[in-house]
């Protein structure tokens, strides 16, 4: 049996306090009932939550679909956003969890990376230093949302070639961004082109792409 | 909330559609709803070149009438195919009108404890794999929704005879899979969708090379050349009649025939590619075993039907296990040896004839093939079947005094019917037969302590054992070695009874 490890890094800093972590809640339940509605994805789909604000936290490890209980995302009031410390615990848990294929075992698919801020790292440094590692883990996609202005979008340029900026947190665009989350988690067993390359699907209208 | 109004491209006929800014999406298209809810219209996603209007442009109407104009059209239209009727255009965006499913479609209730998929379409994904049926699951279908093993043959009946028709048209769907049937195992039924993407080879090229899970191994292997390389291949009828087993096998047995435990490649895309591709191999192959799926290492949802061990093909019965061997061993890298449609619907339908009721009330599946021993139980729950039982083996008329086994058996239960296409051979069991022809000419039943048949419409009937006439209205006993003519017009069968379980 092949999985899909799916880990969503969510900022829960205090950047993130008020409309934006409702909103952020409201689309993360969707993106769940969406999935759960989808006979490919419970098939495949493993989920992971990490939150960072001055911490990072793994709020859920890795769980089947059909198993994951959703938690209410809390944030604090302030606080730094630590991203860099999410990635290292993202790695130390990539490692441990996602299955490498051996001679006797088939192994994971790709797995894919969310990352959902809506600022640039307080941590630059831990965050330059873990970008490579990430890297080299071999994800399927990463993708980067950076909801509202963000002073240091380049940083998140480094992370994944995807940045997809969101013009702000409000609970519409929140949701669309997850709808195309879903359906980027959901791509993999459709109808394939002709063609060479595997694509995500386009983003949804309302938000812009970062290339 | 819109509602907007668009035009055909070949007739003078308008269509509305609601355009609420969330319309179901498909990975081509987006699909809204008529204001009466009796179609859709699927606008794609991407521009169409002129090619591809020209397309759809003779799908909707040239091969739709070619269909409608068959005999047993409605058959096809209503039952079979979801078939596009018409092309429109708006602002410079082509789209499809299809009539809406059948609300037999859509799950009345779904999951078992929650509402979530309640009204969802039942794409057929969620009766291919064994999680979903798993009482264990977290999510699993409700009981009521699952059906019994007997109406995944009329699943695969209706399937295989729509595919059967669009071969015979000339043309390949190129893109079977699980998600282009929507499956009902409640009224048995099954229905192709998405039929906008039908491949002519040489005139309508490709577009997608299929859904993964069904693509078959010649697509796979090839994927990497360039579409006009001579080598490559592209979905074709050929590949159809890979992608149709694929989903017969999974139907029937709940797991993919090809998806077992070998390893080629320790990358797991590439893996995915050899051991669908280049490399694949049946997980069942009798002599080379190197594919079984190994157990410890399937979902904990899916060891039950996942142990081939337990439940092997065979438990499908001879007659699709002979096509199965040709689809999955000889013809998996040999596709003009894969079996044609035809063949995949006469096994189908010969197999219901050799179908048990389990005894078990409780039995998930309620029905099994039976094991060709002489003292048969249900594979599925191991319930012994109880009391004798007949066995009907059917012989023609080689020359005269010389009759030969048509390789056609039929097991009898309380209150089976006998059918004209086991009387005479000339009638062949398929959709083209007339509402007469449909009609039982007679039934089994277990009377007194007796199994007997009762004549109902055979016109000359003679009991050959005991060289008396079987006339309307009588009925004959089934005893060990009795041999019955069921017609003396040409064509017209014997059958041998056997009883088996004494």
């Amino acid at each position: 049996m092949r999985r899909l490890p799916v880990y969503l890094l969510l900022d829960t800093s205090g950047g993130m306090f008020g409309e934006p972590i409702q909103a952020l809640n409201n689309a993360l339940s969707s993106l769940i009932n969406a999935l759960r509605s989808d006979p490919m994805a419970l098939d495949t789909v493993w989920i992971s939550i990490i939150t960072f604000d001055r911490a990072a936290k793994e709020v859920i490890p890795l769980t089947e679909l059909a198993s994951f209980q959703l938690p209410e995302i809390a944030c604090l009031q302030t606080g730094p956003r630590h991203t860099g410390q999410a990635l290292e615990l993202l790695i130390n848990k990539v490692t441990k969890e996602v299955r490498k294929g051996s001679g006797t075992q088939k192994g994971d698919w790709k797995p894919l990376l969310f990352l959902f801020t809506k600022g640039a790292p307080a941590d630059k440094l831990d965050f330059t230093k873990a970008v490579p590692l990430v890297k080299a883990l071999q994800f399927g996609t990463i993708v980067s949302c950076a909801a509202g202005y963000i002073k240091d979008e380049e940083l998140l340029k480094l992370l994944s070639d995807n940045v997809v900026h969101l013009d702000n947190a409000d609970s519409h665009t929140i949701k669309q961004f997850f709808k195309w989350v879903s359906e980027t988690i959901e791509h993999g067993n459709k109808s394939q082109g002709t063609g060479e390359t595997v694509t995500l699907p386009p983003p949804p209208a309302e938000i812009t792409v970062v290339t | 909330m819109a509602t907007i109004t668009v035009q055909s491209i070949i007739n003078a006929n308008t269509y509305q559609y609601i355009d609420n800014g969330e319309p179901k999406s498909g990975t081509a298209k987006n699909v809204y709803f008529s204001p009466d809810r009796k179609y859709v219209v699927a606008m794609f996603k991407d521009k169409q070149d002129f090619q591809q209007k020209e397309r759809l442009k003779k799908i909707t109407s040239d091969h739709l009438n070619r269909i409608k104009n068959a005999q047993g059209g409605d058959y096809y239209i209503e039952e079979l195919y979801r078939w596009p009727t018409d092309v429109i255009e708006l602002n410079g965006n082509i789209g499809v009108v299809v009539p809406i499913y059948k609300p037999a479609y859509f799950f009345k209730k779904g999951y078992a404890n929650q509402d979530l998929i309640m009204g969802e379409e039942k794409n057929g994904k969620w009766f291919a794999g064994s999680k979903f049926r798993n009482k264990q699951f977290p999510l699993n279908l409700d009981q009521s929704e699952l059906g019994n093993w007997l109406s995944y043959f009329q699943i695969c009946i209706n399937i295989t005879r729509g595919v059967k028709k669009l071969h015979q048209m000339g043309l390949a769907h190129s893109d079977l899979s699980y998600n282009n049937v929507l499956i009902d195992p409640v009224s048995k039924s099954a229905v192709i969708i998405d039929l906008d993407g039908l491949v002519v080879p040489g005139i309508w090229p490709a577009e997608v090379i299929g859904t993964p899970d069904f693509i078959a191994p010649e697509v796979l292997a090839t994927k990497h050349l360039n579409k006009t390389d001579p080598l490559r291949k592209l979905p074709s009828r050929l590949t159809d009649l890979h992608s149709l087993p694929c989903l017969v096998y999974m139907f029937l047995l709940y797991r993919h025939p090809l998806k077992g435990g070998k390893v080629h490649d320790l990358d797991t895309e590439k893996d995915d590619l050899l051991s669908m591709g280049a490399k694949a191999l049946f997980i069942e192959h009798p002599t080379d075993k190197s594919n079984r799926p190994k157990l410890n290492q399937l979902s904990k949802w899916d060891t039950h039907w996942g142990d081939v061990n337990k439940l092997p093909y065979t438990i499908t019965g001879p007659y699709l296990k002979e096509l199965f061997d040709q689809a999955f061993i000889k013809g998996l890298h040999n596709p003009n040896e894969r079996p044609p449609a035809e063949m995949w619907e006469q096994a189908l339908l010969k197999t219901t004839d050799l179908m048990q009721p389990c005894l078990n009330p409780a039995c998930d599946q309620k029905w099994y093939v039976f094991d060709n021993t002489n003292t048969p139980k249900c594979p599925f729950c191991g319930t012994k079947h109880q009391g004798t039982l007949p066995v009907l083996d059917l012989y023609y008329q080689f020359k005269p005094s010389v009759w030969k086994p048509e390789n056609h058996r039929l097991m009898v239960y309380n209150n089976q019917y006998l059918f004209q296409w086991h009387v005479n051979r000339h009638i062949t069991r398929s959709e083209r037969l007339s509402t007469a022809e449909k009609k039982p000419v007679g039934y089994f039943t277990f009377h007194n302590n007796k199994w007997v048949f009762v004549n109902q419409t055979l016109k000359t009937m003679v009991d050959k054992t005991q060289n008396a006439d079987v006339p309307i209205g009588s009925m004959v006993e089934l005893t060990h070695g009795k041999q019955l003519l069921l017609s003396k017009e040409e064509g017209g069968r014997v059958v041998v009874v056997t009883m088996a379980n004494q």
